[in-house]
C-alpha cells in the first residue's frame, strides 16, 4: 500500500510540473464550449432541437468527460517516455512490488484525470444544475471509473509501442474513434437514425451505443437534464470497460516492461 | 495520424453533425469537409516552430547559423519551406475534400489554392516569430493550442459568419477579420461552394490572406533576426 502511494506521489508531481500546460488544455476545453457550442446551438436543426432543446447545455457533460479523457490519457505519454529512456529499469528497482508500482500507475493517471477534470464537472453544475447527493456520488463514482480505464487503456498502448510515434498514432485512432463514435458531441440517436438508413455501418452504431464515453455523458445528462433516462446499463458499460482494461493495463505493465 | 483524424473527422463528425445542423440552402457535410480542410492546412502549417524547439535542443540551431547564408535568406527558406511542407503533408487531405466536395471552377480553384499556399506560409511565420520570441518549447506549445482553439473557433471554418454573429457580435467581429475565414472563404469559392460563403467579394478576403503573409513573413524575418543568436533557448 505504501508503494503505491509513492508512485501516486511520484506521478502528481509530475503532473503538477505542467500546471500551464493544463490551464492552457482547460482553456482550449472552454473555447470548445463558449464559442463552438453557442455557434452550433443557433444551427440545430428542428428535430435535434426538440430532443435536446440546447445544445449549450448539451455539450457541457459531453465536455466534462473530453477533459477527463484527455488527462487521465496523458499517463500513457509519460509511461511510454520512460520505457524509451528506459527510466522504467529505475521504477523496476524501487522496494515495492510489482503489483504496487502497476497499481500505482493505474490509479494515479486515473486519479489525475478526477483532478484535471473537477473544473469542468463544477462548471456543468454551475451552467446547468447541481446535482442531489445521491446523483454527485453516482456522477463521481462513474467518472472515477471511466478515468481508470481511460489510464489502463493509455498504459497499455504505452508498454505495447516502442516508438513515441507510435503511441501517438495508437493514441489518435484510440481518441478518434472512442470520440466521434460516441455521444459526447451529438444525441446517439442520430447515430441510430444514419446506421437505419444505411449511411453509418451498423458496427459503428453498436460502438456508440457501448462506448463508456457515451455512458458517462449520459449519465451526467440523465441526472442534470432529465435526458436520456437514466439505465443501470450505462454504468454497467462503464465498469466492464474500467475493469477490462484497469486488469489489462496492470498485467501488460507487469510482464511487458520486465521484458524490455 | 493527421490522416486518421482528417478521415474520422469527415466520416463521422462531418456525417453525424450534419444531420444535427439545419441551415437553409446549406449542405453542412461539404461545407465542413472544405473548413476541415483549412484547419488541417493550419495545424500542419504550425509544426515548423516545434522543429526549431527541437533543433535548439539537438544543436542543429548553431550549424544553421553558421551556414553561409544570410539571417534574412534562413528565415525565408524557412518560412516558405514549413508552408510548402504542411502543402504537401495536407495535399492528399484537400483532394479528398475536393472528391467529397465535387465541382470545381478551374481558375476559381487556381486563386483558391494561391490563396491556401499564401496562407500556409504565412501561418509558418507566424509559427516561426512565436517560437523565437518564447524560446520555450512549453509556453510555445500552451500558446499554439490556445490560439489554434481560438482562431480557428472564432473563424468560418466549422460554420457560417452570420450564425458566429448571431451567437456573440464579439465573435463575428472576430471571425470578420480572421486569416483562417479568409481562406476558409476563398477555398470554398474556390470550390465551387460560392452560396454559402461569408464575403460577397473574394478580392477582399484575397487581400486579407496577402496582408497576413506579409506580416508574419517579414516581421518574422525581423524578429528573427533580432532574437537568433544569443541562446537562451528552454
Amino acid at each position: 500500500m505504501k508503494g503505491i502511494l509513492y508512485i501516486l506521489e511520484h506521478d502528481f508531481r509530475n503532473f503538477f510540473r505542467y500546471k500551464w500546460w493544463l490551464v492552457g488544455l482547460i482553456s482550449m476545453n472552454l473555447a470548445d464550449l463558449f464559442i463552438m457550442a453557442i455557434v452550433y446551438n443557433s444551427m440545430l436543426s428542428p428535430a435535434v432541437k426538440e430532443q435536446i432543446t440546447n445544445y449549450f447545455n448539451f455539450f457541457a457533460p459531453g465536455l466534462t468527460v473530453t477533459g477527463l479523457f484527455a488527462s487521465a490519457f496523458m499517463i500513457g505519454r509519460e509511461v511510454n517516455m520512460e520505457r524509451r529512456r528506459e527510466i522504467h529499469h529505475y521504477m523496476l528497482s524501487l522496494p515495492m512490488t510489482r503489483l504496487e508500482l502497476a497499481v500505482g500507475r493505474v490509479l494515479s493517471g486515473g486519479l489525475r484525470g478526477m483532478v484535471y477534470m473537477s473544473p469542468l464537472l463544477l462548471t456543468c453544475f454551475a451552467i446547468l444544475r447541481f446535482p442531489t447527493i445521491e446523483q454527485f456520488l453516482i456522477i463521481l463514482a462513474v467518472l472515477f471509473l471511466l478515468a481508470i480505464g481511460i489510464s489502463g487503456l493509455s498504459i497499455a498502448i504505452a508498454v505495447s509501442t516502442s516508438s513515441f510515434e507510435k503511441f501517438i498514432t495508437a493514441r489518435g485512432l484510440v481518441y478518434y474513434t472512442l470520440f466521434f463514435c460516441s455521444s459526447v458531441f451529438y444525441p446517439l440517436s442520430l447515430f441510430q437514425q444514419l446506421g437505419q438508413e444505411g449511411k453509418l455501418p451498423m458496427i459503428l452504431v453498436t460502438l456508440a451505443e457501448v462506448n463508456p464515453l457515451s455512458s458517462a455523458s449520459n449519465i451526467i445528462r440523465s441526472f442534470l437534464l432529465d435526458t436520456p433516462p437514466f439505465s443501470p446499463s450505462m454504468i454497467l458499460n462503464v465498469l466492464v470497460f474500467s475493469s477490462i482494461f484497469t486488469f489489462s493495463a496492470a498485467f501488460a505493465y507487469i510482464e511487458i516492461i520486465e521484458r524490455t | 495520424m493527421r490522416a486518421i483524424w482528417f478521415i474520422s473527422q469527415i466520416a463521422l463528425f462531418g456525417l453525424v453533425s450534419s444531420r444535427m445542423i439545419n441551415v437553409p440552402n446549406l449542405d453542412y457535410f461539404r461545407y465542413y469537409v472544405a473548413g476541415l480542410s483549412i484547419m488541417t492546412l493550419y495545424s500542419a502549417a504550425i509544426f515548423i516552430g516545434f522543429d526549431i524547439y527541437e533543433e535548439a535542443d539537438h544543436g542543429v540551431f548553431e550549424y544553421l547559423l553558421s551556414l553561409p547564408v544570410t539571417r534574412r535568406q534562413l528565415v525565408l527558406g524557412r518560412s516558405i519551406g514549413g508552408g510548402l511542407r504542411a502543402f504537401i503533408y495536407v495535399g492528399p487531405l484537400i483532394g479528398v475534400s475536393l472528391y467529397v466536395i465535387g465541382a470545381i471552377s478551374p481558375i476559381n480553384f487556381l486563386i483558391a489554392l494561391f490563396s491556401l499556399f499564401l496562407f500556409a506560409f504565412g501561418v509558418s511565420g507566424m509559427s516561426i516569430t512565436i517560437a523565437v520570441v518564447l524560446k520555450s518549447s512549453d509556453r510555445f506549445d500552451i500558446l499554439m493550442g490556445v490560439l489554434d482553439a481560438l482562431i480557428v473557433r472564432l473563424s468560418t471554418a466549422m460554420y457560417p459568419l452570420a450564425y458566429v454573429q448571431e451567437a456573440n457580435p464579439l465573435y463575428g467581429w472576430i471571425a470578420k477579420f480572421n486569416p483562417v475565414t479568409y481562406v476558409a472563404d476563398l477555398f470554398r469559392w474556390g470550390t465551387g461552394l460560392e452560396a454559402i460563403i461569408s464575403l460577397d467579394n473574394p478580392l477582399l478576403p484575397l487581400l486579407g490572406i496577402i496582408a497576413f503573409f506579409s506580416i508574419f513573413t517579414f516581421v518574422g524575418i525581423i524578429i528573427y533576426e533580432r532574437r537568433i543568436e544569443g541562446g537562451g533557448w528552454q
